[in-house]
Parts: structure tokens; sequence; C-alpha cells
């Protein structure tokens, strides 16, 4: 039990910004974030997010249901443009689709309630159904999960102990920067290649790391939103099975070894990895116009046994930074928070990992946690 | 897929099927343009008689009963036929010239057959065989087809000219097209809007001839893949977002269990515009009345 407990943990911290909700979720549009290339540029981004104010995180966050739930997903559109939620695959009835002209929009100031019900288990995604094309590559999208509570990947499928919900997708830095000028739509190339919303060193973050158990599958929950094609290349010591597709079993489960994953589509595969192992899942993303290769990200996965050294503990994170009203803690519960003139800001304990910074003088802030690990973050107008 | 089965296997005790009466026995190769916004675009079609279509027709075929197809050149240039199935060589057809092809014996499915040179080819003379699937005048499991492209509309003026495209030149497509056309007019094609009553099953043939791969998502349902030239491994499954890869053709089954207007569209985002502007491009529309 303590083995399963440390492993689930780990399968928390690995999921990065695809935090789980605390329910009921209240979903609200932003269109004023920032994510963080790995260089530090702050690169401008749509989205969704928890609260109210237009804090977005990308990708969106993790909505979780059980396999035959009744949901009801409120959303709230406090931005400056229509939106909707599309819940990608998961059948929805025409009313709750989210598509401009057969369903309906969200117009700024606007809220709605999407239902529907979790009928299949899998993994699916939701996403901005306004002016696709823009508002995708801007960032309005996340992931889905339907999950069964004994733990199986669906009705006399396989157990595994733990999810890792990985979201590919990409973007074009000029047309973030500049979305009224990005037409025309079809000239769109991504530049910036992501897992999970970061990308190159990002991901070997001590939070982006796959821990895993030895003889304890681990269920990857793999979804592009890409405008790419990713190729997905498993190494064998992975022992990685594909089961399931657009959250349906597929007939016959396979042995994985390089796996295409086209826009929208969704896959999960478990891998069981053998001991002791330490190594990358390669994932390459080619363009679907001219089939170069356009990027490559490293997924790092690795034994929980082995070391995990000090530096990596610190490696805790916060975005966006610089912040404006919130900052979102990649972990941590408790804080105290210091100006650079060494002057004791505040002692709070956190809720979802949220510090709100509303009204804080523009300065740099260092943030020291519970466990006294440190994190320098900024504070903008 | 039960009532399919169910239904091509009373077809076959009538012998309905293999009496080949699906077969084209005469097809005619085109030249005419294409309306673009302003812009009128130099195309080829494949025409089920001498009189212009805007469209390419399909070819049926029984299952695994050879025919044979004779084709005539209208166009001022010579071109070369293919089928994409294993085996069959391509065959030239000089201008002006009527050739007899012969179609091969297939396994049930959909097929890419139409154009393989150049101007042929990248001027739209593309279609699909569809072989062994039901008819919707004998059989209540109803037939769309998608006969899916992309297209870089200065290339095709530039190939129209004469000129051959610089291989190192980026290819930018600026159309998206389902059946030789854009949304919304894809929806006034009534074999690409898909329209059913509840309960309804369907049968889609889908044929990728552009340059791209197509990753098509059903909004509303689960479609069954049926048979796939390129994926073969994947029949049987169910998906709502499928990749039809480039040259492949494939065929799916959509059960209509819930009433409404669904989209259908590419998930390839840049190929849901019109020359940039969205929506357009390859979407159309599954209405399903209650």
């Amino acid at each position: 039990m303590k083995q399963f407990v440390t492993s689930m943990c780990l399968a928390v911290a690995c999921m990065g910004t695809l935090s789980a909700q605390t329910m009921p979720p209240q979903l609200f549009s932003g269109m004023q974030g920032f994510t963080f290339l790995p260089d530090g540029t702050p690169i401008p981004i749509w989205g969704y997010g928890w609260v109210s104010d237009g804090f977005i995180t990308l990708p969106a966050p993790l909505l979780t249901y059980e396999e035959g739930e009744d949901v009801q997903l409120n959303f709230t559109n406090p931005s400056p443009e229509s939106h909707t939620i599309h819940l990608h695959g998961l059948d929805v009835d025409q009313a709750n689709d989210g598509v401009p002209g057969t369903s309906f929009l969200v117009t700024t100031g606007g809220q709605t309630t999407y239902s529907f019900s979790a009928n299949y288990p899998g993994t699916f995604l939701y996403h901005c159904h306004v002016t696709t094309t823009l508002h995708l590559t801007m960032g309005m999208y996340g992931m889905v999960l339907v999950t069964r509570p004994d733990q199986t990947l669906f009705e006399g499928g396989p157990a595994y102990a733990e999810d890792v919900p990985l979201l590919f997708s990409d973007l074009e830095v000029a047309t973030n920067l500049d979305p009224v000028g990005s037409f025309p739509f079809h000239d769109i190339r991504p530049d910036v290649f992501m897992v999970n919303g970061v990308s190159g060193s990002q991901l070997e973050a001590a939070d982006r790391i796959i821990h895993y158990e030895p003889g304890q599958p681990v269920a990857l929950r793999l979804g592009s939103m890409a405008y790419s094609r990713m190729e997905l290349i498993f190494p064998a010591e992975l022992n990685a099975t594909c089961f399931m597709s657009d959250g349906r079993p597929v007939p016959s489960p396979f042995s994985v070894e390089t796996l295409n994953i086209y826009p929208g589509e969704r896959f999960t595969v478990l891998i069981e990895p053998d001991a002791n192992w330490d190594g990358h899942i390669t994932c390459n993303y080619w363009s679907m116009v001219d089939e170069t290769l356009e990027g490559s990200n490293g997924l790092h996965v690795r034994d929980a046994a082995l070391h995990i050294s000090e530096t990596e503990k610190m490696a805790i994170k916060g975005w966006p930074n610089p912040a404006h009203s919130h900052i979102q803690w990649s972990d941590g519960s408790a804080l105290s928070v210091w100006d650079t003139f060494g002057r004791l800001v505040c002692v709070t304990d956190l809720q979802n990992g949220i510090l709100t910074v509303d009204g804080w003088e523009p300065g740099t802030y260092i943030a020291r946690f519970e466990d006294g690990r440190t994190a320098r973050f900024v504070v903008s107008e | 897929m039960t009532k399919c089965i169910h239904n091509w296997a009373v077809l076959l005790f009538l012998g309905i099927v293999t009496e080949g009466i699906w077969a084209q026995q005469d097809v005619w190769i085109q030249k005419g343009s294409w309306a673009v916004g302003a812009d009128l675009i130099p195309v080829i079609r494949l025409t089920a008689d001498t009189a212009w279509a805007d469209q390419n027709m399909v070819f049926r075929l029984a299952e695994d009963v050879g025919d044979a197809l004779t084709v005539h050149n209208l166009d001022s240039l010579d071109h070369t036929w293919f089928i994409g199935s294993p085996g069959a060589d391509d065959v030239a057809i000089p201008s002006g010239a009527s050739v007899e092809i012969e179609l091969p014996a297939l396994a049930m499915g959909s097929y890419r057959l139409g154009l393989s040179d150049l101007s042929g080819y990248r001027l739209g003379g593309s279609s699909m065989l569809q072989v062994e699937l039901p008819d919707i005048s004998v059989d209540s499991t109803a037939l769309y087809h998608w006969n899916l492209s992309d297209w870089s509309t200065a290339e095709m003026l530039s190939i129209a000219a004469g000129e051959n495209p610089d291989p190192e030149a980026p290819y930018v497509p600026d159309q998206f097209t389902i059946n030789e056309r854009t949304y919304p007019a894809t929806i006034e094609d009534p074999n690409a809007l898909v329209q059913l009553g509840l309960g309804d099953t369907c049968l889609i043939a889908i044929a990728n001839h552009g340059l791209m791969d197509h990753v098509l998502h059903f909004h509303g349902f689960h479609v069954q893949i049926v048979s796939s030239t390129h994926q073969p491994e994947r029949v049987g499954w169910s998906k709502d977002t499928v990749p039809v890869l480039k040259g492949e053709a494939m065929t799916v089954q959509l059960v209509a269990n819930q009433p409404g207007t669904y989209p259908v569209h590419d998930h390839n985002l840049i190929a849901v515009t019109n020359a940039g502007f969205y929506p357009g491009g390859m979407l159309t529309q599954i209405i399903v009345s209650p």
C-alpha cells in the first residue's frame, strides 16, 4: 500500500499543469495569459482556468469524471470574445456540442452549463470551437479523463496503478504574439512543440518526469491538440501496449514501438517498464503539410527507486511568471514570501496551489515553501 | 455492422451483387474550370458522359469480380490511369483516345483510382472505386462518399500553364475539398451531407487524393472502420477522429444513435479554411432526424 501511495503521489507530481479539479467544476475563459519558453521568453496565450479574473493555464485544467457520471460543467466567459467548450470525443448531443451555428456561443459576460453523460471510460479532449484554427493555437484546449473506480481501463480491461495524462500541442509564436494579424489561417506553421504545455529542457524538471514502480502498470493518456503529426517512439524496456483509442478499446491490444497520433486523436498505452530503467520516450512533431520533422521532445521515464537529487527536489515552478493577479505553483501547500529588501510579505496556505498577488507592488519576490524549497517570481502591473 | 453483413448476405443470395449491375462502362476525362472566389482555376474531372460535371464520378464494382472500363480522353493532353490496388498497372490514355481498362477483382472496400500524371492528378482527376458497398436504391443501408483533397491554387495555375512545380518550393495549400467542394458548398452535396433517420446505419467511402494526410473528426458519433487500404490493422476500430493517410481509401460505418446536426471536419485545422478564411474547407455535416 505504501508503494502504491508513493507512486500515486509521483504520478500527480508528473502531471505538471494537468492538475485535477475540485468538484463541482467551474471553468472560466481568459485571453491574457502567458506561457514561458525554456529560455524564459513569455508567449501570450488564451485558455481556461478555475478563477474568474483571467488566470489560465496551458493546457487548460484536467477534467476528470467517473464512468457513468452525469456531468454538469459550468462555464463563464469574462473575456472580450465569444468562446465555447467542445467536448471532443464524448459524443454529446447537439445542444452541448460547443459549435457555433449548430450549438451556441457563450458571449462576453455569458455563462452556461454543459450537460452530458460520461458513458465511456477513456481519454478525451475539450477545446474552444469558435474560430477554431486560431483559438486552438492560442491555447484553448485541455484533456478529459473518464476513469473507472476499480482502476481498470474498461470493463474487462487491464488494471493499472496510475494515470499519466500527456497532452501534445504546438503553437506558432508569431500567431500568439499577434493573433489579429495571423491571417491567413492556412499558413499557420507551428514552431514551439509541447507536452503538457512545456517543451525541451522544461520536461526535465522533477515534476515532469514520469516515475514508476516496477510491476505496477502506468496508463499513459495520450492526446494531441497539435497541428503536427505526433510520432512517439517507445523503447523496448517500457513494454508498452496500446489498449484504447478515442475512448474505446481496440479490438486487439498491440505492443507499441512507434505510435502516430494525429490532431484530435487519443490513445491509452500501458507501460510496465523493466526495473531500474531510466530513459526517454521520443516525441517527434512532423509537419502535416510537407512531412518534415519540425521538432522533438523527450519524455523522461524512470524507476521511482532511482536516486532523486536535491537539485531536482528544488525544481518547484510557478506560472505565469511574471504574474499579475495569481501565480500557480507546481506543488507545495504553504509558503512564505519576502520582497527583495528582505521584508516578509506574507505567510499563507495555498488553495489548489494558487497564490493571489492581486494588488501587490510590482517587483521581484522570493517564495519559500514549507519544505525549504525556494523560487523567485515577479509581480507585474 | 451486423445489419450490413445481413444486407450483403441477402443481396449475394439473390444474385444481385454478382451481376455487376453497379459497374460503370465508360468514363470521360474532361478539362474545365473551378470558381474559387473571383478566380477560375483549370481543373480536370472524370465524368459519366460527355457533359461537363464539376464533381468526379465514383465507380462501383461487385466483390471479387473483374470488369472493364473504357476511358475516353477528351483533354488536349495525354494522361495516365491508375488504380490504387496492389498489382494494378498504370495505363497510358493518349489525348483523344479511348482505352479499355481492366478493373481487377477486389475485396470489399474503397479504392482510389483516376489519373496519376502531373496535370491529371494535381488538377483533380481522382476518384474512388467502391467494391461491394451497398446501393441505397436496393439496400436500406445508405452509402455516402467523400473524395478528399488539398490544393494550392497557385500551383494549379502553374501546372495548367504547362510549368513543372519547383520541388524545393514549400507546399502552401489554400483550398481543402470534399467531393471537389469547399464548405459551405459541401452541405449542398447529397453525397457529402449525411442525412439519416434516428437508428439508421450508413457507410461512408472516403478517399484521400491530396498531398497531405487528413484526419476527420466526427462530432456526436464514433464510426467503425470497415475497410482501409493503408491501415488494415485498424479495421474494426471505433473512432471519432480518423486519420485518412495520403493515398488511402477507407470505408467507415456510422450508426445514427442520436438526433441532431453535427459537424464532421478535418482536425488539421488549417484545412477548415477557404483561402485562409474560417470556417471553410474540409467540413460537412451529419443530420439525424428524430
